[in-house]
């Protein structure tokens, strides 16, 4: 029945084709250097879940991001957990990120022909800094507000349009209920969307290219 | 058949793998997907507290005469905490039971007001009368108007119960 089933399925959608091109395709002998990539896709599938999760109970206004977020994490059954998993997965990324990109670096990986791999990589990269950045000011609190202040004071700096980032960046000159609605709308519909359309692009290009073996001393 | 024996061998070692695969992806699975459900529904199923609610004393009460108690409640909906107004007219007959009836319109949920010309209810949406006791004298209203449960405590002071 199973079989009958997964039979019909498979006339029509073809999904052993794709199964066997992701999950069976050739790979050299490799080490466990090469599992970086996919516990950063299995951290950034934990953040996408847990994220969904708090914004079920998270309000982006300066009266109640504070204690909207006190309420997940003293009052909302396994509040804690879903908001732990999530602020110590964001780290993890950063980690995992910076680890998998040195692996590619220092094997010498992002050579021809998977130059593109390595460059829609980088753009992950910051993609995932700017989920740090724009998510450290969500719980509204002391180091949220002063970390954002920093933050976007740097952008100040920059020669002639360093003023107009600052302004673009706070959505005015002061850190505001407007910085906290635009960080968390940049947080979870801007930045989200860039990294399923980076990360697809990048597994493509993975399974596409194939991954390279590490480099042998006779090389 | 000698050559088989390795055949053999790798596709036992890919089963077991894939059985510990999809082993370990299903206790993450769990792990993570019991508390998100927990997360989800448990504010949503918190036992409503019914508790009871004091409404003063009842030395201001003439027998014979509803008098409306307003008290005001302060209530915790997650972090926000709102203010509800709770009414009720409170009569007595005979100086020891106490009737609390909502002054909430039996039909659709107007305040019904205390007339005492009339010795009646009235409910201004849609001309509701009600007797003093609470029952439909005439008009929409489906039912008598609701009684709150009561108690006395030994200083006079009387206690509804919501629900």
């Amino acid at each position: 029945m199973v079989a009958k089933v997964s039979d019909w399925l498979n006339e029509r959608l073809g999904w052993r084709a794709v199964w066997t091109a992701v999950f069976a395709r050739q790979a050299p002998k490799v080490n466990w250097f090469y599992t970086l990539g996919s516990a950063t896709l299995f951290v950034a599938i934990s953040q996408i879940v847990t994220g969904i999760l708090l914004t079920i109970y998270y309000v982006p206004t300066p009266d109640h991001a504070y204690d909207s977020v006190v309420y997940i994490t003293a009052q909302v059954p396994f509040g804690w957990l879903i908001r732990g998993i999530h602020h110590w997965g964001a780290s993890a990324m950063i980690v995992l990120c910076v680890l998998h990109l040195l692996r590619t670096f220092l094997y010498g990986a992002y050579k021809f022909p998977r130059e593109m791999t390595w460059l829609t990589g980088v753009v992950l990269l910051l993609i995932v800094i700017g989920f740090g950045f724009t998510g450290y000011l969500l719980p509204w609190d002391q180091k949220a507000y002063f970390a954002t202040t920093i933050g976007t004071e740097i952008a100040n700096v920059v020669p002639i349009v360093g003023p107009y980032l600052l302004r673009i960046a706070r959505g005015g000159q002061d850190i505001s209920a407007l910085t906290l609605a635009r960080f968390f709308g940049v947080h979870i519909w801007v930045l989200p969307a860039a990294l399923g359309l980076f990360i697809a692009v990048h597994i493509y290009l993975v399974i596409r290219n194939g991954i390279s073996a590490p480099p042998q001393k006779d090389e | 058949m000698e050559s088989e024996e390795p055949t053999k061998q790798e596709l036992s070692r890919r089963n077991f793998l894939s059985v510990v695969i999809a082993a370990i992806g299903s206790a993450i699975t769990a792990i993570l997907g019991i508390p998100a459900v927990a997360y989800l529904v448990g504010p949503a199923l918190q036992a409503q507290t019914e508790e009871w609610t004091e409404l003063g004393s009842v030395k201001k009460v003439e027998t014979g005469t509803p008098t409306l108690f307003s008290i005001t409640l302060q209530h915790q909906t997650g972090w926000v905490t709102s203010q509800e107004e709770v009414s009720a007219y409170v009569l007595t007959e005979d100086g020891q039971n106490y009737v609390a009836l909502s002054n909430i319109c039996s039909h659709l949920g107007c305040r019904v007001r205390w007339i005492p010309d009339q010795n009646q209810f009235i409910c201004p949406c849609h001309n509701g009368i009600f007797n003093k006791d609470g029952t439909v004298v005439s008009g929409p209203p489906p039912r008598p108007m609701d009684r709150f449960p009561t108690k006395l405590d030994d200083k006079g002071n009387l206690f509804i119960k919501r629900g």
